[in-house]
């Protein structure tokens, strides 16, 4: 009788009661939204001061201007107690000699050449707004400008605020989603990603545990190894996914109740978000064999040692495998026929986030969807079979780390029994 | 009710020709032996003897180098566990986990459903005066109630055949003797016990048979009186007050205490002899006279006592 689901409903109990389990789930989330509401209250205070800083340096500082374009209208420069030089050098003498705070010269050509700001230097702790100023008077005087002579506002308006873009992309002739398609399938990318940055911790307490505590011997003796380290693999597994189902739950509410208000970059809208179910399919399996793939290496590897300290060290070399192709991610996504990607795509470690990457972004193909997921399947086969192996002679060896070598030694000769 | 192992042998555990040999060390040879059903079977040897490694073969944590060991007939496998009670040498549990749930999980894993398997543990916990553990941490325990917790994982699912490997091992007196009290328990139940032990007097008490390992076979093998009679004589042993002359005409002193003695008497004459001897010497008041086969401590200590580097 398989005990699978025992080991799988104890495993998850006894991890997800631990404050570990919260912390490592809560971290993430938190942060992005520590950061994120740090990033958006820093803005506004940084656009509210600029806004502040601006009004109040011009009322006070003596501006002087040299206007060659003309739209710069006059009533403006009084309404500023702007005055207004002859020529650029007798602005830039009146600064030298401090008889102005700033002078801006506005050349003809200002559209290719730009505006010039000559302006006293008031020490590093304080940097006057005129680059703003300079901008806002010009842009404003423009848009008095349109509406005087055109009489347009959405003229006007286009040049106040640029207008949103909404794009339709073409493949063989057949539209795409383009970057909306991404959205949801990239959610799987993004999953393995968290589980494998997540998963070292749950690895090294489920396979060397027990070695530490000396209850492997009886454990070994209830129940089959085998059902013990795949009840360990899958409740790795579902601790990861309530992980996931721990930050997802309050992005779904969000989603629900405000998907018709959310915008992502790239004007993509939630309330109008393409699902394609081949690639939400391929997704998804390529997701799940991933993760038994490398949950399996990881409780394997684990196992060949005698404690969690020292097992630490080796598994974030395994993990790492995870994260590779992002150093490649421009191939990845440009450049799906170059070497690299190919061999990112069917290398079984790399494999899990190379095509679920290129599955999102639409560069993977239906042949390459079918060998990665066959070379996933036995992958993930091998890698539970060597998780079983290193978990049923590493168990007992309570002092001493078994060489990868050594397993498959003893896989050869299971005749040689196991060192004390 | 004790699970019953299937099976219509009284060999509960056949051992064959067995050998054990980690690399060129060799461990155990060629051993041979059988506990039957029922009995509570000693199975001794000095530290480092090959007892836990052919315990650990016994139960398909080592694979034999050669020969086989079986249970009722077949090699032991993780299904038949719910027929066995091991207690291990290298002990331990999930130290972090409340001890209900420690002991329910072991539970249901030898084949008790949950509500069954709270029950056990509750009324186990009762028995051995840790109530008010129940939802402790393991680790918060002292060392004697983490070994009561330990049994406990053994023999709640009530095994037909209970390996314990050194179970008195650290406990106290009191403990000790509540231990026994359940080993004699299981077995006027029914159940099978083989029993990994150092102290003989727990052997003398318990055992039916025993089997002593010396250099990886066995020494001694069978009933407790028949291996006293197999390794060695007769002795005389004493009380006295006054003082023990030696008579090497008679008598050679074996052991030596201030109010006892262990006497060998020689080939030529009889315990008459000697007794009639002690009786009528002056400095000597003989409280009491026996003449017994020699205690398991004493084989022991002869039989490893020549063993160079063994840790009786």
């Amino acid at each position: 009788m398989s005990k699978i689901g025992e080991v799988i409903l104890f495993e998850v109990r006894r991890n997800v009661k631990k404050k570990t389990f919260w912390y490592t789930t809560l971290i993430l989330p938190v942060i992005i939204i520590v950061v994120t509401l740090i990033s958006h209250a820093s803005s506004n205070h940084a656009s509210s001061n600029s806004v502040q800083q601006t009004i109040s340096y011009s009322k006070t500082a003596k501006l002087a201007v040299l206007d060659q374009t003309g739209l710069i209208s006059r009533a403006t420069l009084l309404s500023h107690h702007i005055t207004v030089e002859p020529t650029e050098q007798a602005g830039i003498n009146a600064v030298k000699k401090g008889l102005v705070s700033a002078f801006f010269y506005y050349p003809g050509n200002v559209a290719t050449a730009g505006i010039k700001v000559f302006a006293q230097d008031q020490g590093i702790t304080f940097t006057p707004p005129y680059n703003t100023l300079a901008s806002q008077l010009l842009s404003n005087s423009a848009v008095a400008v349109v509406n005087l002579k055109t009489h347009d506002s959405i003229a006007a308006k286009i040049l106040t605020k640029a207008p949103s873009v909404t794009a339709t992309t073409y493949k063989n002739g057949t539209p795409t989603n383009g970057l909306a398609g991404i959205v949801a399938p990239i959610v799987f990318f993004a999953i393995f990603l968290f589980f494998a940055a997540m998963i070292s911790y749950f690895t090294i307490s489920a396979t060397t545990e027990e070695k530490e505590n000396r209850a492997a011997e009886i454990l070994l003796t209830t129940i089959k190894s085998k059902q013990l380290i795949i009840g360990k693999i899958l409740s790795i597994i579902v601790i990861g996914v309530l992980q996931v189902i721990v930050i997802l739950v309050p992005l779904l509410i969000a989603y629900a109740l405000f998907h018709n208000h959310i915008t992502l970059p790239g004007g993509v809208t939630l309330s109008h978000l393409p699902l394609n179910p081949t690639t939400l399919a391929i997704g998804a399996i390529v997701l799940a064999l991933g993760l038994i793939m490398f949950t399996g290496v990881l409780v394997g590897f684990g196992s060949l040692f005698p404690s969690s300290q020292e097992a630490s060290r080796y598994l974030a070399v395994v993990i790492l495998w995870a994260f590779i192709p992002l150093y490649a991610i421009g191939y990845v996504v440009n450049s799906p026929n170059a070497l690299i990607v190919k061999v990112f795509t069917y290398f079984p470690l790399t494999a899990p986030s190379t095509v679920l990457l290129r599955n999102a972004v639409g560069t993977l193909s239906t042949s390459e969807a079918y060998g990665t997921i066959a070379i996933l399947v036995v992958s993930a086969a091998l890698a539970l079979m060597f998780a079983v192996r290193a978990f049923s002679y590493g168990a007992m060896a309570y002092t001493r780390r078994i060489s990868v070598k050594e397993l498959f030694q003893r896989t050869a000769d299971k005749s040689l029994p196991l060192k004390k | 009710m004790a699970v019953v192992l299937s099976g219509n042998t009284d060999k509960v555990v056949d051992a064959r020709s067995f050998s054990m040999a980690f690399g060129r060390h060799v461990v155990i040879k060629d051993l041979s032996f059988s506990v039957t059903k029922g009995e509570v079977f000693g199975f001794l040897g000095a530290n480092g003897a090959g007892k836990t490694t052919t315990i650990r073969a016994l139960l398909g944590l080592y694979q034999p180098t050669g020969g086989e060991l079986l249970i009722n007939s077949h090699r032991y496998n993780a299904d038949m566990s719910a027929a066995i009670g091991y207690l291990p040498e290298e002990r331990g549990l999930y130290r972090n986990e409340p001890v209900l749930e420690t002991m329910v999980y072991f539970a249901v894993l030898h084949g008790l459903d949950q509500s069954e398997a709270q029950r056990r543990a509750l009324a186990y916990l009762k028995r051995v005066g840790l109530e008010d553990k129940a939802n402790e941490r393991l680790v918060k325990l002292s060392g004697g109630q983490q070994q009561k917790i330990q049994l406990g994982v053994t023999i709640l699912h009530e095994p037909a055949l209970m390996i314990l490997d050194e179970p008195t091992e650290a406990l106290d007196p009191v403990n000790r003797s509540l231990l026994m009290d359940i080993i004699t328990e299981r077995r006027n139940k029914g159940a099978t016990v083989m029993l990994v032990t150092h102290r003989m007097e727990e052997v003398e008490q318990l055992c039916d048979r025993i089997l002593m390992l010396k250099d990886g076979s066995a020494a001694l093998y069978g009933k407790i009186d028949a291996v006293k009679e197999q390794f060695g004589s007769k002795v005389i042993a004493i009380n006295f007050s006054g003082k023990l002359k030696t008579n090497d005409k008679l008598y050679k002193i074996t052991k030596h205490l201030p109010h006892s003695a262990e006497l060998h008497w020689n080939n030529n004459v009889t315990t008459d002899d000697v007794l009639r001897v002690l009786a009528n010497d002056e400095n000597l008041h003989l409280m009491s006279f026996e003449v017994r086969l020699p205690s398991l401590n004493d084989i022991f200590l002869q039989m490893y006592k020549d063993q160079e580097g063994s840790d009786v």
